[in-house]
């Protein structure tokens, strides 16, 4: 009952990049703190929920994992459609997944959602010798374009939890309360204790 | 009489007159007296190969002295008359230099340079699979962890069995050993090969250079070409191209043809990024599972009442306007539904099983995803919804709208809710454990054998085979489009040995449905391995393998025992009723 006063969000969140960006691996580090090193390809979408607390609400992310194959790009629409958030992921070591990057930035900027938060990821942040694309070229781009910019590590977990806490700070807290606030009240308790161990 | 319906196979008793106690096979039996040709022993692998050799042999007769190679090239219709003999032979050249004949090319050793590319990861992956495939050569193991596949190098060639798939501008599309980048020049070939025999209005069909078999389908732009030195019938790898075309359109759907009608120079690799997994474990099949050339599926057994249960929930989420609810354990179907008048073919599902279980990443979470099922329609996407209940056990749900993805995540929350009241979950579970039907357990008294009996009762008994030598059976029910195998038991232990006798079966079914020479309805054949026995009947078709020394008068009453056994069980072994199949 202590948590009346706290506002739900449900968030649809969309990961969209390049084949072996990431996408899986940052998806799966935040969900379920896991990493594994061989990853295998996506199948069209993997659906993945996590909640977690930021300030004063609690945020329900849905999260879109697609497939970074070029034979589902016609078919991303039905996944960032309605999208409150899309994290768009390129590998640093790789300057072709930078090039695919922008060209997610610029198809859902096409698509008039001016409300969407986008995030542009740097991942394999840890493969710093093999780096191809500099922070700054990307922190650039990400300014003229009005997206907010990390550089993430699925690996070593580093701004992975980070940047969907960003997202979730930015999420317009004004969204209507989509559920009938009966139904969300039972499962607030057990949302704040995930939301306080992504936390720590 | 074998053919009526009360499905006895009353032969036996003529024959056990005539020629019952003599377990010589007989390459031309010369007393069968029953009015079907009874049994009919074939000791010749491809009676059609022999038939067309005339008009082939006449046309590379000029070859085979100084090659000591038999070449035969089978095309379709009248190419015999309107190719020149020179020609042809020419054709059949081409192909065995690339097969058999001394490399071209000297091995490059920059051919290594793409070592971790797509295309020999997938090769090395497989090659676990390859090491029993009809007993590979030492060669082949030891080149397992490299990279040295292409064309250029005698460890590629010396595969056993190749599967290419290439776009009628002569661009690799796909190859199971090797980078297909790597393999241009090879393909370009293959391309040569086929439009050769197209240009002449004609189609190639197969060709023969010595012991290797080079299979062509040609599907629209995209052609598919297997070499295999295996033995298998044409039938049979011709089928097999089938399915991989199959898988393909599964996961690109026809309409893939629309890119090289913009640009026949179109290169569809990129379009199957990441489905490399898909395409080995599919060509791994082709060399165990029997649903890859019976055309039909097969089921977990289960007690009826909990295989209703589980129909119950599926058919109600199927109302909800589901196109297909289908709960599998591996490659068996525990039980799967069809939206009123939507049917669903045994090759959809076989595909679809295997899209799934060698997919990963549907384990990882629930997945939705685009897929099309080739038969059902091969123009068109559905959606997947695909939900691991455990490691064996999955749900899918195929629907025709793109976003119904809650609906469906609902759905499955209820089924699941269901199943485990239900208690189907834990049943699943204990059936794998138990495995299906043991021969040794086939009633020895037909007067026993009431309908109560249940093979999931115990442990499954140590493999000594069944009685009269029984050593392996498969029954395909036609009406139900559904098969079942028994368990391999004691002589038939290594993978190597259940790979012969698959292929044996193979090789059976090919002959017993043979297009030339019309569909059989027995065959009796002993070699040095196993009697094999096959009955056809318009209700079901039964395959058997017996000890080699088996005698034929018991092994056809087995094989009655069999079927009678079968009918007693078959609430527990197939889906019966509300079947989405065979209309």
């Amino acid at each position: 009952m202590a948590t009346t006063a706290t506002k739900s969000v449900n968030a649809k969140l969309v990961l969209l990049g390049d084949v072996g960006a990431g996408k899986s691996s940052l998806v799966l580090r935040f969900v379920k703190g896991q990493f594994i090193d061989f990853q295998e390809s996506t199948i069209g979408a993997a659906f993945f929920s996590q909640t977690i607390a930021v300030n004063d609400a609690t945020v329900k992310f849905e999260i879109w994992d697609t497939a970074g194959q070029e034979r589902y790009h016609s078919l991303a629409p039905m996944y960032y459609r309605g999208a409150a958030a899309a994290i768009v992921v390129y590998d640093i070591t790789n300057p072709i997944s930078f090039t695919r990057a922008k060209k997610w930035v610029q198809e859902l900027q096409g698509q008039g959602n001016t409300n969407m938060i986008t995030a542009l990821a740097g991942n394999k942040s840890d493969l710093l010798d093999a780096r191809k694309v500099t922070t700054e070229e990307a922190q650039t781009y990400a300014e003229e374009n009005n997206l907010f910019f990390m550089e993430t590590s699925a690996k070593s977990a580093t701004n992975v939890n980070e940047i969907f806490y960003e997202i979730a700070k930015r999420l317009p807290r004004a969204q209507p309360v989509q559920n009938p606030a009966g139904m969300v009240l039972m499962d607030r308790p057990v949302e704040r204790t995930a939301g306080a161990s992504c936390c720590s | 009489m074998a053919s009526n319906s009360t499905s006895t196979l009353h032969l036996d008793n003529d024959n056990n007159h005539d020629d019952g106690q003599n377990p010589i096979p007989n390459p031309n039996p010369s007393s069968p007296k029953t009015s079907e040709e009874s049994f009919r022993s074939l000791t010749i692998n491809e009676p059609d190969d022999i038939d067309k050799e005339d008009s082939a042999a006449l046309a590379n007769g000029s070859m085979d002295p100084d090659h000591g190679v038999r070449d035969e090239i089978e095309v379709s219709g009248d190419l015999k008359e309107s190719v020149p003999g020179a020609e042809a032979a020419v054709v059949a050249e081409i192909v065995e230099e690339e097969v058999e004949g001394p490399s071209e090319r000297s091995p490059s050793p920059s051919s290594s340079g793409y070592a971790g590319e797509r295309g020999s990861s997938g090769g090395g992956i497989e090659e676990a699979d390859e090491d029993d495939d009809g007993g590979l050569t030492v060669e082949a193991g030891s080149d397992s962890a490299t990279e040295m596949q292409d064309d250029a190098f005698m460890s590629w060639r010396k595969r056993k069995k190749h599967f290419f798939v290439l776009s009628n501008s002569g661009k690799p599309i796909y190859s199971r050993y090797g980078d297909e980048h790597k393999l241009a020049g090879f393909s370009a070939t293959l391309q040569a090969i086929i439009s050769f025999v197209e240009n002449s209005g004609d189609r190639i069909k197969f060709v023969r250079a010595g012991k290797h078999q080079v299979v062509f389908l040609v599907k629209g732009p995209i052609y598919l070409v297997c070499i295999s030195c295996t033995e298998e019938p044409y039938e049979a790898l011709r089928g097999q191209l089938e399915l991989i075309y199959g898988q393909m359109l599964l996961i690109l759907t026809k309409s893939v043809n629309r890119c090289f009608e913009k640009n026949p120079k179109y290169d569809m690799t990129s379009l199957l990024g990441g489905t490399e997994a898909v395409f080995s474990s599919l060509i791994h099949s082709f060399s165990w599972n029997p649903a890859t050339f019976l055309h039909a599926y097969t089921c977990l057994p289960l007690a009826y009442s909990t295989r209703q249960a589980a129909g119950a929930i599926l058919q109600d989420v199927a109302d909800s306007g589901v196109l297909f609810a289908i709960l599998m354990c591996k490659h068996k179907v525990v039980s799967l539904v069809g939206a009123q008048k939507a049917s669903l073919h045994p090759d959809d599902m076989l595909l679809l099983a295997n899209f799934v279980l060698s997919s990963e990443s549907f384990r990882t979470s629930e997945s939705f995803s685009p897929i099309c099922l080739p038969k059902y329609n091969p123009m068109a996407f559905l959606y997947a919804y695909v939900h691991y209940f455990d490691d064996d056990m999955y749900l899918i749900l195929l629907t025709t709208s793109s976003d119904s993805f809650y609906h469906l995540k609902d759905c499955r929350i209820r089924v699941e809710k269901v199943l485990l009241k239900s208690n189907v979950l834990s049943e699943v579970q204990r059936s794998m454990l138990d495995g299906g039907l043991h021969v040794e357990e086939l009633p020895v008294d037909s007067s026993v054998s009431s309908g109560t009996l249940s093979p999931h009762l115990g442990p499954p008994p140590v493999g000594i085979g069944g009685p009269a030598g029984l050593w392996h059976f498969i029954y395909r029910s036609i009406y139900l489009d559904q098969y079942v195998s028994s368990e391999f038991s004691s002589p038939i232990n290594s993978s190597r040995q259940q790979k012969r006798l698959y292929r044996a079966y193979q090789k059976l079914y090919a002959s017993m449905h043979d297009r030339d020479t019309g569909a059989h309805k027995t065959q009796f054949r002993k070699d040095e391995n196993y009697v094999l026995l096959c009955w056809i009947t318009q209700d079901f078709e039964l395959y058997a393998a017996f000890d080699p020394l088996a005698d034929k008068a018991s092994a056809i009453k087995i094989c009655n025992r069999v079927c009678q056994w079968i009918r007693d069980l078959e609430n527990e072994i197939f889906l019966l009723g509300a079947s989405p199949f065979s209309w």
